[in-house]
Formats: structure tokens, C-alpha cells, sequence
């Protein structure tokens, strides 16, 4: 068998899911994207329900400015890692910012979200320590694992007590060990019991890390995160996130509330090589955080949304992944095929949403994702909430 | 913790019916994917099953060569008798 025969199946799963139209659910082709909820797709305007682009500042004025002045000043890349050409002022600014807006000494700033769980997970346990991760983690976070010489031991999904058991197992290694979770799980949408969790590793004497990926600048006082919400950041180690959701750029930082954490930078091989951020991306990004933490009106827009949404879907009976409103909503189908006809549906009303079938998905399910965001208008939700209306009448919601 | 051979084959068994309820016969070679079509995500919710059983972890690396029934039994074997 060749290299390449093993991907036969994938092949497979890939027209499975083209045939229903002319447009592919994965990798949908942009033509051309106009503005933080509108976009060419197949030659047709449709209406964007399915970024992460949570704030919208994708097009914020003030970003796009910040970016445009950074590339016409500091150029458009800086060909070198941070530990060599690649450490500009900018990007020591934005990591100070963060670690203050948390109110912690430490934060460094990674080219992705994906790099920034792979670089401070698999720098912060290493051999003969411990990894005890969320079932359902992130694709980044069991990347991190492998890469780490960490011995990797999974617990069921939001189970604290189970979280516990597999601490108790391990005894004094425990002290040895990294929790690791994220506070919204963005497949279902559903948030983790965080204090219960942080309390288990506490308990036990391990550190916990947060991917705060999905809900950072959303949720909590200046949008910090579930974390700062629930009042936990003086028990968690160490908080993850993007700046490819609310953030509308590229990029990730993790901070802590240990000093120390500033030492990964001289051993975490994600962090150490690869090209540092490009100067527009950091400008963006530092605008961005600054408009996110400057006031709660663009979370007052995308929680006034999320309510009108979900109260519509829920009505038309769709089945939910959690019970929690949120910037995620996930409609879930037992049957593929009716989550095809529901995307396809929504596309063919002009909605652009996200398919999502197994194995990329928790317990075999079939979902189609809305992502809602700030920059949507009440004539764009009205919008929404219309299509669903049509497409429950020809489709049953729950089947 | 010691735990029989016999113990762990029909754990692992009662584990595997759960994630897979319309499975037909089984031998020890039975391919985990392949032969039942279990994806990675059915096989780690098979592990969770089987650790709250057995009331052992099972570190991800110690059955990332199980493809097999039997592969898997002496996984979860050489796990519990390290426990």
C-alpha cells in the first residue's frame, strides 16, 4: 500500500458530504468577504453565521488603521523568531498589556491559538510529570500532549469527580501535574464547571491551565474570560487564548499568575522556532484588545443576539448541545443527513453556518454550528431566526 | 493492583459493547477499527469505560499500539499490574 492510500476514506467522507450541492461544507470557498458578517460565496452574497469572529472587529476602523500604519512602518513580516530578529516592541507591548489586563506578571504572546496551547502545554509538563486533560479537549491540546514527554491521562468530559479520582490515583504525582481544560467547549457550546475542577486540582495540589479560546472577550468583567467571571483568577495558573475569535486577528498569548512562566520562553520549542507575529497583526491585535476591554457595548450587542436566537431555535424545537446560551449555538441531528439538508438549507437561504459530523465531533453526533457575533444587526438576526422558521416547516428540527 | 487475565478480557468485552451495542463476534485479532469500525473517538470513550471499571488511568501512550482485542487486553493488563 502507498502512502498515500490510507487517505482513501477521507476522500470518501469528503464527497459524502459535497453531494449535497454545488458548495462544499468544508473548506467552503470564499469568494470575497465584505465585511465582519457578509461574504461571496458561489457567486452570492450569504450572511456569515459561522466564524468565530464573536466581536466583529475583523473590520473595526481603528484595527485596520493600527494594521496599516504597522506594515507601512515596520514592514510586512519579521522573518526571524522571537528569539532572534523577530522581538519588536510591539510584541513585548502586547504581551505586558495582557499580562496586566489579567492583573498577572507574566504573558508571552505565540504566532497561533494552536501554538500557543502546543508551546506553553508541552513546555510546562515534560518527563516524569503529569498531563490529565478534558476528554473533549482541542485538537491543539492533544497535539500538545504528543509533543510533550509528559505521560497524558484523559478524564471524562466536565466531570470534576472524575477529574478527582484520576488526582487520587496518583498520589504525590499529582503535585507533578498539569489540569488541563478550556471554559467553553466550541463544538457544543457548552461550558465546563469550572470552579468544581479548579477546586479538584487545587485539592490535589496540581496546576490547571484554561483555554479561554471561545469565550475571552465575550464573557466576564472587561470580556477576561469565564475565569475572571467566576472570580477564579486567583486559583488558576494559567490562562490560553486566541486572538482568531474575538480578537479578529491571528495569534495566541497564554499569562500566569507565576513569574516564572516568563522562563518557557527559552524552552518551548512552539515559541522558540517560528517566525514571530508580523507587525500589522500585532498592531491589530493590541487595538482590538484595547477596544475589547474599553467598554461592554459590543457584549451587550452579542448577548442581546445570543438571547433573540436562542430563544427562536428553542422554540422551533431544535436540540441543542448545551443548555447555556452562548456565542456557540450547536444544532444536533441524529442523522447526518438531516444535518446536511439543515446546512444546505440555510446556505441556499443565504446563511453561511458550520457542518460538523464524526469523527470530529463528541458522541457520534451531527451538528450544525452557529457562531452569533457583535457586528450582527437586529435585521440580520431577524434574518436568521426567518430561515429557521422556513426550514423547520420542511425539515423536522430534532430528527 | 493485580488483576486476573480473565477479569480484563470480559471488562474489556462488556466496555466494547457498550461503545459498539449491534457487534457480532469477536476474537482475541479482531481488528479495533478496521474489522468494527470504531473511530478514535469511540476507542478513547471504550478506555474511559474500562478505567472506571477496573478503577485504573490509562495513559494515552499505553494503548496507542492496541489495534486488537488481545493488543488491548495486554494494554490495560500491563497498566493495572503497574497500578
Amino acid at each position: 500500500m502507498s502512502l498515500l492510500e490510507k487517505f482513501a476514506p477521507l476522500a470518501e467522507l469528503r464527497g459524502a458530504l459535497a453531494a449535497s450541492g454545488s458548495v462544499p461544507s468544508i473548506a467552503t470557498p470564499m469568494d470575497e468577504v465584505l465585511s465582519a458578517t457578509e461574504a461571496v460565496i458561489d457567486g452570492r452574497k450569504v450572511l456569515l453565521a459561522g466564524t468565530n469572529n464573536y466581536l466583529g472587529l475583523t473590520f473595526d476602523p481603528e484595527c485596520q488603521a493600527a494594521a496599516i500604519k504597522a506594515v507601512q512602518t515596520l514592514g510586512t513580516g519579521t522573518t526571524g523568531s522571537r528569539m532572534a530578529s523577530g522581538n519588536y516592541a510591539g510584541h513585548r507591548a502586547l504581551e505586558r498589556e495582557f499580562a496586566e489586563a489579567f492583573g498577572w506578571p507574566a504573558g508571552i504572546v505565540f504566532s497561533t491559538g494552536y501554538q500557543a496551547n502546543l508551546g506553553s502545554i508541552s513546555a510546562l509538563a515534560g518527563q516524569g510529570e503529569y498531563l490529565l486533560i478534558d476528554a473533549d479537549s482541542h485538537a491543539s491540546i492533544h497535539d500538545a500532549c504528543r509533543l510533550s514527554l509528559a505521560t497524558t491521562i484523559r478524564f471524562r468530559h466536565n466531570d470534576p469527580e472524575n477529574l478527582a479520582r484520576r488526582l487520587e490515583r496518583l498520589g504525590e504525582d499529582a503535585k507533578r501535574t498539569l489540569v488541563v481544560v478550556e471554559s467553553l467547549y466550541s463544538v457544543l457550546g457548552d461550558r465546563a464547571p469550572l470552579k468544581e475542577l479548579v477546586d479538584a486540582a487545587q485539592r490535589h495540589g496540581a496546576m490547571i491551565i484554561v483555554d479561554e479560546a471561545h469565550s475571552f472577550g465575550m464573557y466576564g468583567p472587561k470580556g477576561l474570560g469565564i475565569c475572571a467571571e467566576l472570580g477564579l483568577l486567583d486559583k488558576v495558573d494559567f490562562v490560553v487564548g486566541t486572538f482568531s475569535k474575538s480578537i479578529g486577528g491571528v495569534g495566541g498569548f497564554c499569562v500566569s499568575r507565576h513569574r516564572e512562566f516568563e522562563l518557557l520562553r527559552l524552552g518551548s520549542r512552539p515559541y522558540i522556532f517560528t517566525a514571530s507575529p508580523p507587525p500589522p497583526v500585532i498592531a491589530a491585535a493590541r487595538a482590538a484588545l484595547q477596544r475589547l476591554l474599553k467598554g461592554d457595548d459590543l457584549r451587550a450587542q452579542l448577548w442581546r443576539n445570543i438571547e433573540r436566537f436562542t430563544a427562536a431555535v428553542t422554540r422551533l424545537g431544535y436540540r441543542t448541545g448545551s443548555k447555556d446560551p452562548g456565542p456557540v449555538t450547536a444544532l444536533v441531528f441524529d442523522e447526518r443527513a438531516t444535518a446536511i439538508a439543515h446546512w444546505q438549507g440555510l446556505l441556499d437561504a443565504g446563511i453561511y453556518t458550520n457542518l460538523m459530523v464524526p469523527p470530529a465531533t463528541p458522541a457520534g453526533l451531527n451538528i450544525v454550528r452557529i457562531s452569533l457575533s457583535a457586528a450582527h444587526s437586529d435585521a440580520q438576526i431577524s434574518r436568521m431566526i426567518e430561515a429557521f422558521e422556513a426550514l423547520a416547516k420542511r425539515l423536522r428540527p430534532a430528527a | 493492583m493485580v488483576e486476573s487475565a480473565d477479569r480484563v478480557e470480559r471488562v474489556v468485552r462488556e466496555a466494547l459493547k457498550i461503545a459498539c451495542p449491534d457487534i457480532g463476534t469477536v476474537t482475541g485479532s479482531t481488528h479495533l477499527s478496521s474489522e468494527l469500525g470504531l473511530d478514535s473517538a469511540q476507542v478513547m470513550d471504550m478506555i474511559m469505560e474500562i478505567e472506571d471499571r477496573l478503577d485504573i488511568s490509562i495513559p494515552v501512550a499505553a494503548i496507542a499500539e492496541a489495534h486488537t482485542l488481545d493488543d488491548l487486553c495486554a494494554s490495560v493488563r500491563r497498566v493495572a499490574a503497574g497500578s
